[in-house]
């Protein structure tokens, strides 16, 4: 291969795409600060409106209060706050006027009195996001307490050991460490790496191939005593260099806002040293010869620029697809995954933040796998302009 | 020199150009002349080793173009249909461009890129990127990236196309210049006075293929007409009613 040419064209391509202000805006700082902003932001709202939640007074809205005085005095004893009820209760959880309503039934006092089951309803929707749930627990577990103590009383009349209902004893050992309850949050994470990632070589590998055939410059470039190969891998390598780029600012961006996480509010820890630093570049590094290849792919069969866009824009949900999967399905993950572009990745950021020593192999296998791949989508890439089809625009 | 021996290419069902063969010597301007969609660009992009012709060879200075376009695409400078310049890059910097993929040496491409400058009027915007270029200003950057390295065959697709008069003749002067320093000029055209004007041969193409060729004098006489205009639409098969 023809080295100077190849040094010519990369840097002509960087040179270029360096003056065009909106590459440089949409893969640095949409690329870079948006998915690091984005998510200070959501963690520290969410946690936020959760810790309020669990600290304010609860207020429970109860239908028939004057049937259940005695739990009506408890509830009241544990600082909650109970209103008055009228309406439908179905409508109030629907509207989302109220997180959880309390309905006391007609015949609550009398079946209390003869020591049956009393029936209360709980209103609710399990499917509702936030801090509903906050609420719906707090009631449910006061609930819970009072039946408690109203059994043991009743036992303790008729003179029999309330130990006789307690069968089992549950002790819960919670095996979460601090980083891996941090990396439920953070699971987002590897996700917006990789977006920035696949964001900031888009603009490139468009503006190269499709731009360059709209612009009508491709003839007069391939007319140059240089092989189409070594053209195309000139700028399949500025591509590559402003998705690192990207990828490296990203990381920084991370590094940067980390002291706006919450933290210690929730008792995490999220240590971001440079050997980790490090481990994620190494790791994220091969996927952008995979994302500036693909994109290169895809722009080289658009007729123009917009058109390329529409295409290339679609490949950015391939990076979704792993981190939405280990976002909702809990994975055993094995040494094959790891070979596998995209999901290997997000196995080895997830593993990073949940402060685990990521095994070399593990390594091994997420940057061969990614860089295999790759390559053989360069070499496609590459091979693509050997088309005739491929040159012209019209 | 260039010679071309009955190259043929069809797209799909349509042939662009079927079989055709032209010689153009150092030390001549060569036309080939033909009215919109007559094969031409196709043509010409055969020639300077673009596309492969389905059929037949073009050889450029001894070199088959099909068997070893890099060597072959070093020995030509072609200005193509699409001027396709970067104009998020100045003047200068286009030409470098060039001249770097052509295997030149930094030093060498100053000495001639200031040569060009001089030759083709350049001066006021050479420094300036290209964005909002005048076509005529267009055309003199991409003709000097073109020949850049100063190549022995200079193969130009209608080069004046939309110029102004006096850019129209600055391009006419340098290819006369070309000529008298022995180079070999192919161009293809459908304007007939720009032909008249500058060509010493001229062949004809009309319907993907070669219907005469000879010198301007040349084909006056055998169709009998008074100027080349007459001559070409008589040679192509007289006016079509439509």
């Amino acid at each position: 291969m023809n080295f100077r040419a190849f040094k010519t064209v990369f840097f002509k391509e960087v040179l270029e795409n360096a003056r065009d202000k909106r590459t440089v805006m949409s893969s640095i700082v949409m690329g870079a600060l948006f998915g690091p902003i984005l998510l200070v932001i959501i963690i520290n709202t969410t946690i936020n409106m959760q810790q309020d939640k669990a600290e304010q007074a609860l207020e429970v809205p109860v239908i028939n209060q004057t049937g259940a005085n005695h739990l009506m005095q408890f509830l009241t004893a544990q600082d909650v706050d109970i209103v008055d009820f009228e309406g439908s209760p179905e409508e109030a959880i629907k509207n989302k006027e109220h997180d959880v309503v309390l309905a006391i039934s007609d015949n609550f006092s009398q079946r209390f009195n003869q020591g049956q089951p009393a029936k209360v309803k709980l209103y609710h929707d399990a499917s509702a996001k936030g801090t509903a749930k906050v609420s719906v627990n707090r009631l449910r577990s006061l609930l819970n307490a009072y039946e408690r103590s109203i059994g043991t009383q009743r036992l303790q009349l008729r003179g029999i050991s309330p130990n006789l209902i307690n069968v089992i004893m549950i002790e819960e050992h919670d095996q979460a460490t601090k980083e891996s309850r941090g990396s439920m949050l953070l699971a987002a994470l590897p996700y917006f790496l990789i977006m920035g990632l696949f964001m900031g070589s888009m603009y490139l590998a468009i503006d190269t191939t499709a731009g360059e055939k709209e612009r009508k410059s491709l003839e007069p470039l391939f007319l140059n005593p240089v092989k189409r190969d070594t053209i195309l891998a000139g700028k399949l390598a500025a591509t590559v260099a402003f998705g690192l780029l990207t990828l490296v600012l990203t990381i920084v961006a991370f590094k940067l806002t980390l002291p706006w996480y919450p933290f210690e509010k929730l008792g995490m820890r999220f240590n971001m040293d440079l050997q980790v630093i490090l481990i994620m570049f190494l790791v994220l590094a091969p996927l952008a010869l995979l994302a500036g290849a693909i994109q290169t792919i895809i722009a080289a069969f658009a007729q123009s620029y917009r058109e390329a866009q529409t295409y290339v824009g679609f490949v950015l949900i391939v990076p979704m697809i792993p981190s939405m999967l280990l976002m909702f399905m809990p994975i055993k993950e094995s040494l094959w995954m790891m070979a596998v572009p995209v999901l290997g990745q997000n196995l080895v950021v997830n593993e990073l933040m949940r402060g685990e020593m990521v095994a070399w192999d593990a390594i091994a296998m997420a940057v061969g796998g990614t860089l295999i791949v790759g390559l053989a989508l360069a070499w496609i890439a590459v091979k693509l302009y050997n088309r005739e089809k491929m040159l012209f625009a019209d | 020199m260039i010679s071309v021996e009955n190259i043929s290419k069809s797209f799909g069902k349509v042939t662009a150009v079927d079989n055709v063969s032209l010689e153009a010597p150092d030390g001549k301007i060569t036309a080939l002349l033909g009215a919109n969609g007559a094969g031409k660009t196709t043509s010409m992009r055969m020639i300077y080793a673009l596309i492969k012709p389905e059929d037949g060879q073009v050889i450029v200075d001894g070199i088959n173009t099909h068997e070893d376009p890099v060597a072959a695409r070093a020995r030509m400078g072609v200005l193509p249909d699409a001027r396709g310049l970067y104009k998020r890059l100045t003047a200068r910097e286009n030409i470098v461009y060039f001249g770097r993929l052509q295997g030149m040496a930094d030093s060498k491409i100053k000495d001639r890129c200031e040569e060009l400058v001089d030759r083709l009027g350049m001066g006021s915007f050479i420094d300036r990127k290209t964005e909002g270029f005048s076509q005529g200003q267009r055309v003199k950057v991409a003709i000097a990236r073109a020949l850049i390295h100063d190549p022995q065959n200079i193969l130009l697709d209608e080069p004046t196309n939309g110029l102004d008069v006096m850019s129209t003749r600055a391009i006419r002067r340098f290819l006369k210049e070309q000529r008298a320093l022995g180079k070999c000029i192919l161009f293809s055209s459908h304007v007939m006075q720009e032909v008249s004007a500058v060509c010493d041969e001229i062949t004809i193409i009309d319907g993907g293929k070669i219907v005469a060729s000879g010198s301007e004098m040349q084909l006056r006489e055998k169709t009998g007409s008074e100027n080349l205009e007459d001559a070409f639409v008589s040679l192509v098969g007289g006016e079509k009613l439509s």
